[in-house]
Formats: structure tokens, C-alpha cells, sequence
């Protein structure tokens, strides 16, 4: 019923609530219609006192572009004070008092800038009523200032909703900047997960993987499809489970502290892996995940450690050896003495020849094992190679030439095949000569085995190495699979077996290889050399 | 016995702990003419160093009983700055030329090649291990 009994009032609006609240009525239209008459002459001038007001504040004047603009401006508020004075003050009149605020917003004008031109214009009208109406000037005066009044409640709007878009605004961009501030966060956090160098596997309260990283995928090799839901020992295998399960049920139970513990995880292709695993509970309410698991994979580490053990080991035992066989030449020193000294003796005396022959073997055995003491040194402790760079056909010249006499002697051909433009490449000369020579000398010696035969040093350039071989046309290895290169492995009466140990470790000193392919009647060495230090 | 050329007036101090095989030495080069002492130590060494008649060839081992090789080489040159260094060791990988002074001695390795050293000794100092071959010396 009361519906029906009440008439819809229409809203007031913006502008009429103003100009009711300054209490402008038509009465102050008719006064300033009048003084608008009375003030049009003195309106220029008043514009030009106002601009150059405005000049003289460096920061109104910022917003002023040229003279040009400013006449135009001086204009406009000759107009708008007309404006003001026309004594038409309807909703239009509210809208171009509203541009006008708005274009000062745009243009960034101050508001105190606009506040004190208001009250120099106020000043200006003020005085021209009162010189104008004299005595009567009072209710003129109060229409003045009603009509400023709301031109500037009008003005100062505009500057409200400014700054009401500009707090919206910001705001709008604080919730995108959070939006992506979160997305970011969320993609950081799947990121660090993802590739984290360590396994991480996330639990379900009840032991359950629900979450399996890239990393425990590379480890196991097991796709995180295949193990979800599944028990996590169960899942992948780990060795030793028992006591690992029992302590995740306490864990799942609340009664455990986080613990580290090793335990080998079998991988897909069935291979064990050391891992050490750290258990961690999170048990926040909106997370299905109660337990995160991170292991490292400390396989690789545990056998760097154990072969670093081992090379220590080694290096003790070769420090000892190297000790041992350096004192070893003072008892030979003196052997070899005494012998010269026997040597001597028995010369003076012809009747004992077999016994001079005797002390020549000794003598012999004690110059083969100071061979033996110096070739043991050169491999045991070899000093680093003193890289150069060394031109190819200068060494093969140079190796071919010393041991030329020795081939012309066992009535072997020596042929020395070198590139066809020279090659330089890093090498320690006096090392790479041994290897040339050592193989040289055991392929003259295989060559000449047979009365003569033919012995090839060949040198040639690839695209990053140099390539040398040793060949010769002897009866070949005794058998292809034998350790030629191993230490202290000869077939030679006499030999020291260190030969081609020590230059296999020579060129894998230079980053090269060496390696050997024998037939009846062709065995080559086969060596290839890095050009570029890698 | 009459020595070899060049031998005569030849005094030779050997200096090693190895001492029966230096005294061996001695016979060797005794009966090739030279006139030959022996210390079994640095001190030694340097006590005979002290008095006269100085020896004109020094051979020495590197690593000595009471002192090294190097620094007794500098003492005898210190007492006769002609005298001739060689240098006869078990351990020549611990030759550092610079640490004998102006003048690097030749090195020769044990166990000693007799007929080596009597070339050096008379006047072929570079057809033994001495040399360029001292600058870096066998291990």
C-alpha cells in the first residue's frame, strides 16, 4: 500500500546540490547580469594582471607552452569571466565549468595554483563592483562571491574524480602486480622443484609419492606417472626398507624427528644407487602432501672418493718405490766399482780370461738394472710435459736420423714419410723423440730379425690432430691381445718392459692416443696427437 | 804405475757417504795417477777444504751426510775458485744447476760409468750427462 502512495522524487543532481549549498538563486543571476555589463571593459586587463601572475610561478609556468598560448588562454578567461558574469546558470553552464576543471587536471595545473587565481579574480570583480555600485555594491559582491564559490566547488570535482580514478587505478595495478606477483611466485616454486639438482618426492599421509621431481626421474628412471600413488620404498626399490619403513611410519605418525638416511635405490635398468635421503613433514591441512623427501645422489661422489683413496694409495706406494729405487743406484755404484776394479785385476793377469768374462756379465746385469732404475723413475715419476710447439717433419727427421745406424747395421730400410706441407703441434720434443725412438727401435729390431726388412716412420695431418705411425714388415706380435703396453710386459731378452709402457704414458701425457695392429708381416703403432691444447 | 796423461798434479777430493765405494774410486783413479782424498761427509769434506794442498777436482754426491752437494761446491769454490765440480749421484733429479753458483758442474748418475768419468776428468766435460744434459738430468 505505502508503495503505491509514494511519487517518485527525482534525484537532485551534483550541480544542484552546489549551487543550493553556496545558496546562488536567480536574485544573484539578475545582480551579475548587471555587473557583467558594468566589468566587461576592465575583463582584458584583468586577464593580462592574471597571466602574468601565473608567469611568474615556475611551476604554473611550466604548464604554459609560448606567448601564442598564452594570449589564447588570456581569451578564454575573458570569456569565461563573461561567462561567469552572464547570469545563466543551468546544467550547461555546470558542464563547461566542469571541461574547464578537467582540461586543469589534464594539463596538471596545481590546485593552489587555481585556488589563488580564483581569489585574484575574486579581488579584481570586488573591486570594480565596489568603484561601480559604491554603497550598493553589497548584495552585487555577494552574488560574486557565491557564482566563485561554485566555480571552484565545481572545479575541485574534477580534481576529486581525478584523484578517485587515480586511487582506483592504482589499486587496479597493486592487484594485477599481486596477480602476477603469485603467478611468478608459483612458477618460481614449480621451477626450483623441477630443477633441483637433487631428487624431491613428496608423501601422502599415507606413505604415498605424490610428487616426483625431474631429477628423481633421471636417477630411477622412472616417469613420475609410474610412481604416484605408489609406497615410496616400494616404488623405487630401496634397498635396506625395513628400517626406512618403519621410520616413516612414525614420521607419518607425528612421533619421529626429521632424519637423514642412506639407502640404495634400485633404477629401472636395475642398477643400485647410493642416495642420501632427508625426510621432512609439512603437515599444513590444505596439502596432501605430509612428507617431502630430498635425496642426493651421492653415487658418482663415493666413487670419486674411492678412486681419490686409491691414487693416494698409489702415489704413496710410487713415492716409496721412487725412494727405494733412487737408493738402489748407491749399492749398484759400488758393485760397479769393485767390478771395474776385478776388471782390471784379472787383465793383468791372461791366464784368467774366463774370469774376465765373468765380471763383464756382472758389469752388464748392473748397467741393465740401472737402465732398469732410470727406465722405472721415467715411468713411476715422470715429470709433466713441457708443451711446445714442435713442427712434425723436424721430430721424424730427427728420430729417423738417430736411429739410422742401427737400421743400416741389422740391413733395415728406413723410409721416413712425412707430410706433404709440415705440421706444428704442442709437444714436449725431448719426450716425443723417446716414444719415436723406443718404437723405431723395436720395429728395426723386428725388421732386422729376419736378416733385413722394412721399417716406415709416416707423419700426416687430420683435421684437428697429427697422426703417426711406426710400421714395419717383422713377423708381427706373438699374440694381438697381449699388454704390450702394460708395465714391466716385454718378449725381449733384456728388456726393461718399460719401453712402451712409458710411451703410452707419454702420449697420453699430450692428450693422445696409441694403439697397435700386428699381422705376420705388418705390425703398426698408430699414434694420434691433438693440434689445439684442449 | 805411470797414469794416464793429464793425471799428474791432478788432486781429486771425493766426497759421498757411500764410503767403501768411494774409497774404490780412489784405488781406480789412484792407479790412473791421480792424487786422490776421500770424505765420507759435508764436514769432512770441509775440514780438508781448510788446509792446503786444495784439491783441483771436486766429486761430489748431491745428498751428503751433514750437508748437500751444492753448498760444499760453493765452499770449494769459495777456497779455490778453479776448482772442477762433478757431480756423481743417486738422485739427479734433485739437480738445480743455479743452486752451484757461475758454474754449473757435470752430473753423472750411479752407478758411475769408470770410463766416462776419465774422459771427463781428462777434458771432455760434455760427453758425459753434464751439459745441456744437466739442465734437465735423468730422473
Amino acid at each position: 500500500m505505502l508503495e503505491h502512495t509514494l511519487v517518485p522524487m527525482p534525484l537532485e543532481t551534483r550541480y544542484q546540490e552546489i549551487k543550493r549549498y553556496v545558496r546562488l538563486d536567480e536574485r544573484d543571476a539578475q545582480l551579475l547580469r548587471a555587473f557583467g555589463q558594468l566589468a566587461a571593459p576592465e575583463l582584458p586587463r584583468i586577464a593580462r594582471e592574471f597571466y602574468d601572475r601565473i608567469r611568474e610561478h615556475e611551476e604554473a609556468h611550466a604548464v604554459l607552452t609560448g606567448e601564442e598560448q598564452i594570449q589564447r588562454l588570456q581569451r578564454s578567461l575573458v570569456a569565461w569571466m563573461q561567462r561567469v558574469c552572464s547570469g545563466q546558470y543551468d546544467e550547461r553552464y555546470h558542464e563547461q565549468t566542469a571541461i574547464i576543471g578537467r582540461v586543469h587536471v589534464r594539463i596538471g595545473l596545481p590546485q593552489r595554483y587555481m585556488l589563488t587565481a580564483m581569489a585574484l579574480i575574486r579581488i579584481e570583480l570586488l573591486r570594480i563592483a565596489d568603484r561601480a555600485l559604491g554603497v550598493e555594491a553589497g548584495p552585487t559582491r555577494e552574488a560574486i562571491v557565491r557564482i566563485l564559490d561554485l566555480e571552484l566547488a565545481v572545479m575541485l570535482e574534477a580534481y576529486k574524480d581525478s584523484f578517485v580514478e587515480r586511487i582506483e587505478q592504482a589499486a587496479r595495478q597493486e592487484r594485477s602486480h599481486l596477480d602476477s606477483a603469485l603467478v611468478e611466485a608459483e612458477h618460481r616454486y614449480v621451477s626450483a622443484v623441477e630443477l633441483a639438482g637433487f631428487l624431491m618426492v613428496g608423501l601422502d599421509n599415507q606413505g604415498c609419492i605424490q610428487l616426483f621431481n625431474r631429477e628423481a626421474e633421471r636417477v630411477s628412471g622412472y616417469a613420475r606417472d609410474e610412481v604416484i600413488g605408489k609406497q615410496f620404498g616400494e616404488a623405487l626399490g630401496l634397498e635396506d626398507g625395513a628400517p626406512l619403513k618403519r621410520y616413516l611410519g612414525e614420521l607419518l605418525a607425528g612421533g619421529a624427528p626429521s632424519r637423514v638416511l642412506q639407502a640404495c635405490l634400485r633404477t629401472r635398468a636395475n642398477k643400485l644407487r647410493d642416495v642420501v635421503w632427508t625426510f621432512s613433514t609439512d603437515k599444513s591441512e590444505d596439502d596432501r602432501i605430509v612428507v617431502l623427501v630430498t635425496g642426493r645422489d651421492v653415487t658418482d661422489e663415493k666413487a670419486k672418493e674411492e678412486r681419490s683413496r686409491q691414487n693416494e694409495r698409489l702415489a704413496a706406494i710410487g713415492t716409496l718405490a721412487a725412494g727405494l729405487a733412487h737408493e738402489i743406484r748407491n749399492p749398484l755404484n759400488g758393485a760397479q766399482l769393485h767390478v771395474s776394479f776385478l776388471e782390471r785385476a784379472i787383465k793383468r793377469k791372461a791366464e784368467e780370461q774366463d774370469m774376465l768374462e765373468a765380471t763383464r756379465v756382472v758389469g752388464d746385469e748392473i748397467k741393465r738394472l740401472a737402465n732398469l732404475v732410470t727406465e722405472f723413475l721415467d715411468f713411476a715419476r715422470p715429470r709433466p710435459p713441457e708443451l711446445k710447439p714442435t713442427s712434425l717433419s723436424k721430430l721424424m727427421e730427427h728420430a729417423c736420423g738417430l736411429v739410422d745406424a742401427s737400421a743400416k747395421a741389422a740391413r733395415v730400410r728406413l723410409t721416413c714419410d712425412k707430410p706433404s706441407s709440415d705440421v706444428e703441434f704442442p709437444a714436449d720434443t725431448a719426450k716425443m723423440t723417446q716414444v719415436l725412438l723406443n718404437l723405431l727401435y723395436n720395429a728395426v729390431e723386428a725388421a732386422g730379425a729376419a736378416g733385413g726388412g722394412n721399417v716406415m716412420l709416416r707423419g700426416r695431418r687430420g683435421p684437428r690432430q697429427v697422426f703417426v705411425d711406426v710400421e714395419d714388415d717383422g713377423p708381427g706380435l706373438s699374440s694381438p691381445d697381449a699388454p704390450i703396453f702394460d708395465a714391466f710386459y716385454s718378449t725381449k731378452e733384456g728388456g726393461t718392459g718399460l719401453g712402451l709402457a712409458i710411451s703410452h704414458r707419454i702420449v697420453t701425457d699430450h692428450g693422445g692416443t696409441i694403439d697397435v695392429t700386428s699381422r705376420p708381416g705388418k705390425t703398426n703403432f698408430h699414434i694420434t696427437l691433438p693440434i689445439e691444447i684442449s | 804405475m805411470s797414469g794416464l796423461p793429464g793425471a799428474r798434479h791432478n788432486k781429486v777430493l771425493i766426497v759421498d757417504g757411500d764410503f767403501r765405494s768411494s774409497q774404490r774410486l780412489a784405488t781406480l783413479l789412484g792407479e790412473d795417477g791421480y792424487d786422490v782424498d776421500v770424505a765420507r761427509d759435508a764436514s769432512a769434506a770441509i775440514v780438508r777444504l781448510g788446509r792446503g794442498p786444495l784439491p783441483n777436482i771436486l766429486i761430489t754426491e748431491l745428498k751428503l751426510p751433514l750437508g748437500d752437494g751444492s753448498a760444499l761446491a760453493r765452499y770449494a769454490h769459495s777456497q779455490a775458485s778453479g776448482v772442477r765440480v762433478i757431480v756423481l749421484t743417486r738422485y739427479p733429479n734433485l739437480f738445480v744447476p743455479a743452486a752451484f753458483g757461475a758454474v754449473p758442474p757435470a752430473v753423472l748418475t750411479k752407478p758411475l760409468d769408470y770410463a766416462r768419468l776419465l774422459e771427463m776428468l781428462q777434458g771432455h766435460p760434455l760427453s758425459g750427462e753434464s751439459g745441456a744434459e744437466a739442465a734437465s738430468p735423468r730422473i
